[in-house]
């Protein structure tokens, strides 16, 4: 195990700043947003919890060029990639849904595939949980244990650092002189930070009766005429933002402008509680009422996803929770699903 | 990246031809620069520029070379567009999509097939694919529904097949008029009494959400197995590649897993049937 003081992190990062674009987390009232790296500020926090916006922004861009005209080409930008610092497993864990989606069936996505080999991630351990994170009920730990290249654990004079990936690996390796031995007390304060944790996030989940996932097999299936939709629907004001926030969340919107020279064509993130989304053409649609739509949500993440990849699409990130202007909240929805007999 | 690794890109395709089928229907035929390979009941995205893309099944025979035609309803923004192009208009397309109609479980047995409206469209191509390989099935039925004989599409087609003495045809329409000799009525109707050996007949059906929710369930009635009833879905499929999410149906997408899905897939989803 590795060990690194925060003024050698500090040049660390300058250092990538050659070969990336450099994203921090920085706090900014309750939240934290990322940022372009503009040196070790004291709004930079590297551990607490996830950050507002998902990780999948910088993979899965919220509106990108995809094509132009009808020129073969992939519209790659000249952009460096992305190194994002601070990603918490709850948003690494929906790489699995994401690597799912835009890597496999028979086509790639060569957009969201070239980020994933070029952006480099360097996530970190959460050093407390806010009322809203459930990570453990969907058996994701409050510290990420893959689909990182370097991961950090805060300590009080610097982080712990492990290496997830090869070019993570040679990172650390090529910068030797940034680095020390770990040693056992700063291991044990890792542990010690992560027990605690871990028992926050316990606590959240006593507290507010949230099933674990193995509770969720053909739960929304079992209930999928049942009254719960209806009544938690009652407050959505649609306006999306359940899905937009979501890590996992991946549906997407194709559309054409006219550009400079020739037809631009565009992906934008969509939402499935949106009325249009699945309206065929003529009017038609296959879910016109607004609690078809939210169940439509509930079916995609906890009855589709494990049915065809073998996973739950929820992280427990509780980012819908705080997102929703209507409180409607996942948690008080899979209770019922769970419960409802 | 190299050419065909952009999935999202259309190729460019001239509109050659523009026919009007019916008053609200136009089939346009199109020559696209590169070759498009598709089977029966796969599908395209076609492009109008500036305007947006939509998905339409091809109609013509896929054995043509050089060109493809799609049968296309005005019903929205992007049809609206394809209804006022002309011949020499540049359009793109992406595909085919999907997957077809499994021809090879069709061999030597009893075909009824069932269309309705918009859905004679892929039924046409396949409706060529079947008559050019003729002696490989069984009996071959065709039963189609239209509102009214003006809306009745590809009558020149309609005419030679139902000439043919290999081929039982009937069209009903919701509404007749002064010249109309045949059925009127739903095609449920015109289902009973035809003559298939049940035990190994497969029925393919292609029209709109309803006419293919009772005629399922007219064809199960009759006797028809379910693992051997195909239906042709329409769901709003955008990327084409199972990716934005669009087209969900049940555990598939329309896109990637159908458009033609065979009925034992999709008869728990409750959304289609309820």
């Amino acid at each position: 195990m590795r060990y690194i003081s925060h003024e050698d992190f500090g040049r660390l990062l300058h250092d990538l700043e050659r070969d990336y674009q450099v994203y921090v987390p920085c706090r900014k009232n309750i939240h934290r947003y990322y940022r372009p790296y503009a040196g070790l500020t004291d709004d930079v926090v590297i551990g607490e919890v996830r950050a507002f916006e998902p990780l999948k922004a910088f993979f899965f861009r919220a509106r990108q060029k995809v094509a132009e005209g009808f020129s073969p080409d992939v519209v790659h930008g000249e952009d460096r990639p992305v190194c994002i610092v601070g990603a918490k497993a709850c948003d690494l864990k929906a790489f699995a849904i994401l690597d799912h989606v835009f890597r496999g069936h028979d086509y790639a996505d060569p957009y969201y595939a070239r980020a994933r080999e070029a952006n480099l991630i360097i996530s970190a351990d959460c050093t407390y949980a806010i009322d809203t994170c459930f990570c453990l009920a969907l058996n994701v730990d409050p510290y990420p244990r893959e689909a990182f290249d370097i991961n950090l654990s805060p300590l009080d004079d610097g982080f712990l650092v492990e290496t997830g990936s090869q070019k993570g690996t040679a990172i650390v390796a090529g910068r030797a002189a940034l680095f020390a031995d770990a040693g056992e007390q700063r291991t044990r304060d890792r542990n010690e930070t992560r027990r605690h944790v871990i028992h926050a996030v316990q606590k959240n989940i006593e507290q507010n009766r949230i099933p674990h996932q193995d509770a969720l097999e053909g739960a929304v299936a079992r209930n999928y005429e049942a009254e719960i939709w209806a009544d938690e629907a009652q407050t959505c004001v649609e306006c999306g933002a359940c899905n937009t926030i979501c890590p996992t969340c991946h549906c997407f919107l194709l559309y054409d402008q006219k550009g400079k020279a020739h037809i631009e064509r565009f992906r934008i993130w969509d939402a499935c509680l949106l009325k249009d989304f699945a309206r065929v053409a003529g009017g038609a649609n296959p879910r016109p009422k607004l609690w078809m739509r939210l169940r439509n949500r509930f079916e995609k993440k906890f009855d589709f996803f494990p049915k065809v990849a073998g996973m739950y699409a929820c992280t427990g990130c509780g980012r819908c929770i705080s997102a929703c202007p209507a409180k409607i909240d996942i948690r008080r929805i899979l209770k019922r699903l769970v419960n409802h007999a | 990246m190299r050419s065909g690794m952009n999935p999202y890109r259309p190729i460019g395709a001239e509109v050659v031809d523009v026919i009007a089928e019916t008053p609200t229907i136009k089939t346009l035929r199109l020559r696209p620069d590169e070759k498009i390979n598709f089977r029966p009941g796969q599908f395209i995205q076609l492009t109008v520029p500036g305007v947006g893309e939509a998905p339409f099944t091809p109609s013509s025979p896929s054995t043509w070379k050089d060109c493809m035609e799609v049968t296309v309803m005005r019903v929205g923004k992007v049809t609206e567009k394809v209804h006022q192009l002309k011949p020499g208009d540049i359009v793109g397309l992406r595909g085919p999509y999907g997957r077809g109609y499994p021809l090879e479980a069709f061999v030597g047995k009893d075909l009824i097939v069932v269309g309705g409206g918009c859905g004679f469209a892929p039924i046409r191509t396949l409706m060529y694919v079947l008559l050019d390989q003729r002696s490989r099935f069984g009996k071959l039925i065709f039963r189609g529904g239209c509102k009214s004989p003006a809306d009745l599409l590809y009558g020149k087609e309609m005419d030679a097949w139902a000439a043919r003495r290999d081929l039982d045809l009937l069209i009903t329409v919701d509404q007749g008029d002064a010249g109309w000799r045949g059925p009127v009525g739903l095609v449920t109707g015109i289902l009973d009494g035809i003559d298939i050996d049940c035990e190994n007949g497969v029925g393919i059906l292609c029209g709109p959400p309803v006419m293919m929710k009772f005629s399922t369930r007219k064809l199960l009635q009759l006797g028809l197995r379910e693992e051997n009833l195909y239906l042709s879905m329409e769901k709003n499929m955008s990327c084409g590649i199972g990716k934005c999410g669009h087209c969900r149906l049940g555990t598939y997408y329309c896109c990637k897993d159908g458009p033609v899905f065979n009925y034992t897939q999709i008869k728990n989803f409750p959304d289609i049937w309820g």
